[in-house]
């Protein structure tokens, strides 16, 4: 018998008898102990060696021969210290691969000068996103900074691990072993690389690195090499951790989050200044002095997702954007006190750049993060929006779901409140926009465990078509690549 | 970082005039200076090479000027003729040839610098009383880690 079947068969009298047993014991412990959640965003001590993962539900289909990479971070706390933002620990690159019916799981941490720096003084002292400067810190450029946490980029046959602030690490896609920071021409050491390149269909990879009133605007050709580094002005110091980009366009957000000045922790030198507005920037990739500019009333963000332009001129792409920037000035900070600040959610909404200069938002309502689409399809038309969902007693989100911009409906699971579920990644096996997997970690708190799924992209609500339960837990990542 | 740049502006400039500066031969101290560490075997470390704390901050000359080849890991240089006495180095490895401070287009120093006593600074130089160190009369040895 179901809880749910011993609902009804209970009846009104017993109903909160039966309640109990449905709330309890994940919703005691996701909702009510910060223990449990706090999971989320604890430390490993060590790299993890290579180990075979248990499939503990259903079958690995024949043909699933796929890697994901996810990087996050996974060192906060040393001495008696912590790091002042979740955005500040050591990154932990992960890969997962399956094959041969089999999943496997190797994690090691990149190898920066500020994990080295801080494991010989056994103490927090760089200065970060949200964290001050200590006694013992050392700062003589960007990168002595850099966490290397963010995401991960295949490029040229090197895996690169992304912060924003500085230069991308060199990984060995096979043993993750750190080779230094990559140098993309020698003037440009040092140079901000922000965690969320767009990247073409033929391999093309363009991205930004803001500084101030400018961003720098870099183009990586498919065989990884330098195609373009120029140098443009934005106009505004505003805050953005992404971009997106159509066929032939850059989309710069710029939110009216604002630097002013310079100062550590970065989040403190940022101001909110929604009388700005947000102001939107499409620039021309092949002549970068094309820009034309778009107003839109004040919101903040993280994450979007690829955008498009229809035969008229119209551009359209999707975001997750929230009211106010409460969770990375302050509620990010918090997590790592076991303190949940409730921050305006982040709402999956499109936006719409009219010919006529004028632009639009439509919203859907649905809290939503760590948008994903099929990258085949970047810079084209393209129907759905994978994203993590249902955001409820906990600062993290328990659901993955694709929601269909042309029906206007959503296909969901939920993987239960003792769950928090990470970025979900398509891998496709056929030319469908849903023709594939999407494959996704979650932490399982009940079992203190990571776990890898396996998904159906055009049948999520049908739950996993596998899932692997890791040794251990490891705490959550940002973002990841499907190689 | 506008201390930095505007301390590489000095030292360049102090290691290309190197040429007219003199050397007291009454005093009885030689400091030898080793550069140890270097990646990019090409262009030159400079260096300049104080006797005070306000010279150091830049309110005076240093007494001494390096400017040696960095075509090996280590390359060290001898100063002869100091006073003995307290001292401190600043130094940046000038790879690209170019007799100043390359920056990338943030204007970030991007060649590789030092300080005596392998002192480090934070968003700038490093202090006098962390780079500073003793030169006594006879033979004397500093080593700087300069990658």
């Amino acid at each position: 018998m179901t809880q749910l079947d011993r609902r009804h068969f209970l009846g009104s009298g017993l109903f909160a008898a039966a309640a109990a047993t449905i709330i309890t014991p994940e919703m005691a412990l996701a909702g009510t102990s910060p223990a449990g959640w706090s999971l989320a965003v604890a430390d490993v001590d060590a790299d993890v060696p290579e180990e075979t993962l248990k499939l503990v539900h259903g079958k690995v289909p024949a043909n699933c021969d796929v890697t994901l990479y996810r990087n996050g971070p996974a060192k906060f706390r040393r001495g008696t210290g912590t790091s002042g933002h979740w955005f500040d620990g050591d990154g932990l690159v992960r890969k997962f691969r399956v094959g041969n019916g089999k999943a496997r799981l190797t994690a090691r941490f990149v190898d920066t000068p500020k994990r080295r720096l801080e494991t010989r003084l056994d103490a927090i002292v760089q200065p970060g996103f949200g964290s001050s400067r200590r006694d013992g810190a050392v700062v003589n450029g960007p990168d002595d900074t850099n966490a290397a946490n963010t995401s991960v980029l295949m490029s040229g046959g090197q895996l690169l691990a992304l912060w924003e602030g500085g230069s991308p690490a060199i990984l060995d896609p096979e043993t993750l072993e750190t080779k230094g920071f990559k140098t993309f021409r020698r003037d440009l050491k040092q140079m901000p690389f922000l965690a969320h390149p767009r990247v073409e269909t033929d391999g093309t990879v363009w991205n930004l690195g803001g500084n101030g009133k400018s961003t720098f605007v870099w183009k990586l050709n498919p065989d990884g090499s330098l195609g373009k580094a120029e140098m443009l002005e934005v106009g505004r110091a505003s805050y953005f951790h992404d971009f997106t980009a159509t066929a032939r366009h850059l989309i710069i957000v710029l939110q009216p989050w604002v630097q002013e000045g310079f100062k550590f922790p970065l989040s403190t030198a940022m101001e909110w200044k929604p009388e700005l507005g947000t102001r939107i920037l499409v620039i021309d990739k092949d002549d970068l002095s094309k820009k034309r500019t778009y107003e839109l009333p004040a919101f903040s963000f993280f994450h979007l997702a690829d955008g498009w332009e229809e035969s008229d001129g119209t551009i359209r792409f999707d975001g997750c954007l929230e009211e106010n920037p409460t969770f990375g000035q302050i509620a990010a900070s918090a997590l790592l006190r076991g303190e949940h600040i409730k921050a305006p959610s982040p709402m999956l909404t499109q936006i719409v750049l009219h010919p006529d200069g004028k632009a639009d938002m439509k919203t859907t309502r649905i809290s939503a993060e760590f948008p994903a689409t099929d990258r085949r399809r970047a810079g084209q038309a393209r129907r759905f929006t994978t994203h993590v969902a249902g955001y409820r007693q906990t600062p993290f989100p328990h659901a993955i779901a694709t929601w269909d911009w042309k029906s206007g409906r959503e296909d969901k699971h939920g993987f239960g409140s003792h769950q928090l579920v990470e970025e979900f990644l398509f891998a496709p096996t056929g030319s469908g926009e849903r023709d594939g997997w999407l494959m996704g970690t979650t932490l399982n708190l009940k079992e203190r465990k990571t776990e890898l799924h396996l998904i159906d992209a055009g049948r999520i609500s049908d739950g996993p078509l596998a899932t692997w339960q890791a040794s251990l837990p490891l705490p959550l990542t940002f973002h990841g690549n499907i190689a | 970082m506008n201390n930095l740049q505007s301390m590489f502006t000095v030292i360049a400039m102090c290691a290309a005039s190197i040429s007219t500066s003199s050397i007291a031969q009454n005093a009885a101290a030689k400091l030898d200076v080793n550069f140890t560490g270097i990646e990019e075997k090409e262009g030159a470390i400079l260096g300049v090479v104080f006797n005070s704390e306000d010279a150091y901050n830049g309110k005076g000359a240093p007494v001494r000027q390096i400017m040696i080849p960095a075509d090996k890991a280590d390359v060290s240089t001898a100063l002869e003729g100091l006073e003995p006495g307290v001292y401190a180095i600043k130094a940046f490895h000038d790879v690209d040839g170019d007799m100043k401070m390359t920056t990338n287009p943030y204007g970030m120093p991007i060649e590789p610098f030092a300080f005596s006593n392998n002192a480090v600074g934070n968003m700038g130089p490093a202090k006098w009383a962390d780079a500073k160190f003793e030169v006594k009369p006879g033979a004397n040895v500093h080593a700087i880690s300069i990658k």
